[in-house]
């Protein structure tokens, strides 16, 4: 027996077959690494096909605008018409804008209807709204809607949102999930709340999901995928879904935390306004023993706090009382004082 | 010739982002094959030169005639990007010193690869890797593309064949051909080498 090669014998079928199988074949660009060069080649690509690029261009912007200028007639004639049967009341108020800064919040409905809201005014199926700034939306079933600025969004159903592009975020407390879940459309897949707090983000190369309390089922090109707290979800256009642990709080989720609802501290327990904060923060809230979660219990507050829930606010009330805080792994860690 | 091709390079100038997602599906990870096969960069440095592949094609779109496949033309601007890579790489310098501090000589001298990853096992690899793709490029271009789609980027006989615009007997047919024609390359490149053994 020897391990001599045989010059002569011939390589059969299977062999060479073999031979450019292991050599030819190479392990796949990463999906991170795939989105990176996605993200840059379609910047290329939008950049080439701009329309100050090319006369081709050019004209063929000219050509859609001729055509599109026909067809936006007909579509406003079809427009007035079906507005003009059907009742407004008909239409489900989904929430009211509950706050909003410069610029607000645009609705346009159909084609004919296109407006700012003002603070108080009802949002309803069938409108597509584009937030011109960071807007809070009070969901007429509990909970809220938080839009980033640049964000558009279509009400297509008492319980379901579709994403155009920019990023939401959506908070719905404990017990109002299961009776009125909010859904949110992306164009890769449908995002349902089996908890309470996440965000999603859409732009023209990728939509992503962030849990920060709860879970998530995201119903994509290629199956279905459940996300849990703290888990970020990447869908790229191509189906592609790639999945990674995200923290709960930080920089990423001040926008959230700049638009929460006020908070009525009159009357409240201090226990209340930790709850409360601990949420908007993302950030569990540990009582560093029994005498501090009492005197929390305990302490009644009075007055009002800014509605931000930042870290500042948060000193700033406990400031007044015999209790102090500490961040500690994430979490807020709250310790009596004598 | 490759009408589909100059279709969808078409569609992606006029700004239609489903002719953009096709393009960058059907080519991006066989772009990173190609480059892979015919290279011993790091990932980094591969999905970089991928990326620069695909963008100079991007910006090149307009000149796109539709006389190569748009894989073979892609393929092609790849093949230069890599080039501009081994020159620049041929300019660095070669030699870098690990005895700048005695923490890193004591790190570089702990540091132990897997078997399979020995130097020796893998300058083995690479040869072979190397001989292989140098023969595969040494056919007519239509086994080696029919050859490096199917066993390189393991698609089915049906997609070879769609690829090359043949009907599926047809791409079985050329696919033997192909197989054949590099067998005897493989053994002359065995051959002219004194290696005995052609596998």
């Amino acid at each position: 027996m020897s391990d001599t090669p045989q010059p002569k014998r011939e390589a059969s079928d299977a062999e060479i077959e073999q031979l450019l199988v292991s050599n030819l074949s190479t392990p796949p660009l990463s999906p991170e690494a795939t989105e990176r060069v996605r993200a840059a080649v379609s910047q290329a690509w939008e950049a080439t096909t701009s329309p100050a690029q090319t006369h081709e261009t050019r004209g063929h912007a000219r050509h859609w605008g001729r055509w599109s200028g026909l067809t936006a007639t007909s579509l406003v004639a079809i427009a007035v018409i079906f507005f003009a049967i059907k009742p407004v009341a008909e239409q489900d108020v989904i929430g009211s804008l509950a706050r909003t800064s410069d610029g607000g919040i645009e609705r346009t409905q159909g084609l004919i209807w296109h407006h700012a809201l003002k603070v108080g005014d009802p949002l309803r199926v069938g409108e597509t709204l584009t937030a011109r700034s960071p807007a809070l939306v009070a969901l007429a079933e509990g909970g809220t809607l938080r839009l980033a600025g640049n964000s558009v969004i279509a009400v297509e159903a008492a319980s379901q949102l579709s994403l155009e592009h920019g990023k939401l975020y959506v908070d719905k407390p404990v017990g109002v999930i299961a009776s009125h879940p909010l859904r949110v459309a992306t164009r890769v897949g449908l995002v349902e709340p089996l908890g309470t707090e996440f965000e999603v983000l859409s732009n023209d190369q990728v939509v992503r999901i962030r849990v920060r309390e709860g879970q998530v089922r995201f119903s994509g090109a290629t199956g279905v995928l459940v996300a849990t707290v703290g888990t970020e979800l990447l869908a790229s256009s191509g189906g592609q879904v790639t999945q990674r642990p995200v923290p709960t709080f930080g920089n990423d989720w001040q926008w959230t935390a700049a638009l929460a609802p006020d908070f009525a501290v009159e009357g409240r327990s201090l226990s209340d306004y930790l709850q409360w904060i601990s949420r908007e923060l993302g950030r569990p809230l540990v009582y560093a023993n029994a005498q501090a979660r009492e005197r929390a219990q305990r302490t009644i507050l009075h007055g009002s706090v800014r509605s931000e829930a930042t870290l500042d606010t948060l000193a700033d009330v406990l400031s007044s009382t015999s209790l102090t805080y500490e961040l500690a792994d994430g979490a807020i860690r709250v310790h009596f004082t004598r | 010739m490759y009408e589909a091709d100059r279709e969808l390079v078409s569609r992606m100038l006029a700004g239609d982002q489903r002719a953009f997602d096709a393009f960058f599906g059907a080519n991006a990870q066989r772009l990173a094959a190609f480059a892979a096969r015919r290279s011993a960069l790091d990932p980094a440095s591969l999905e970089d030169v991928v990326q620069n592949a695909l963008i100079k094609a991007i910006r090149n779109l307009a000149t796109y005639r539709g006389e190569a496949s748009l894989r073979t033309w892609l393929s092609e601007i790849c093949r230069h990007e890599l080039a501009s890579v081994s020159r620049k790489m041929a300019r660095r310098p070669a030699h870098v010193s690990l005895f700048e501090s005695g923490a890193t000589q004591q790190a570089v001298t702990q540091l132990r690869a897997p078997e399979h990853l020995e130097p020796a096992a893998e300058l083995d690899s690479e040869l072979r890797r190397g001989a292989v793709v140098r023969v595969l490029e040494a056919l007519p271009e239509r086994y080696a593309q029919a050859l490096e789609a199917k066993y390189g980027d393991g698609l089915a006989v049906e997609d070879v064949a769609r690829l090359l615009g043949l009907s599926t007997v047809a791409a079985q047919s050329l696919l033997a051909r192909a197989r054949e024609a590099f067998r005897e390359h493989w053994r002359a490149s065995a051959g002219a080498a004194s290696e005995g053994s052609p596998l």
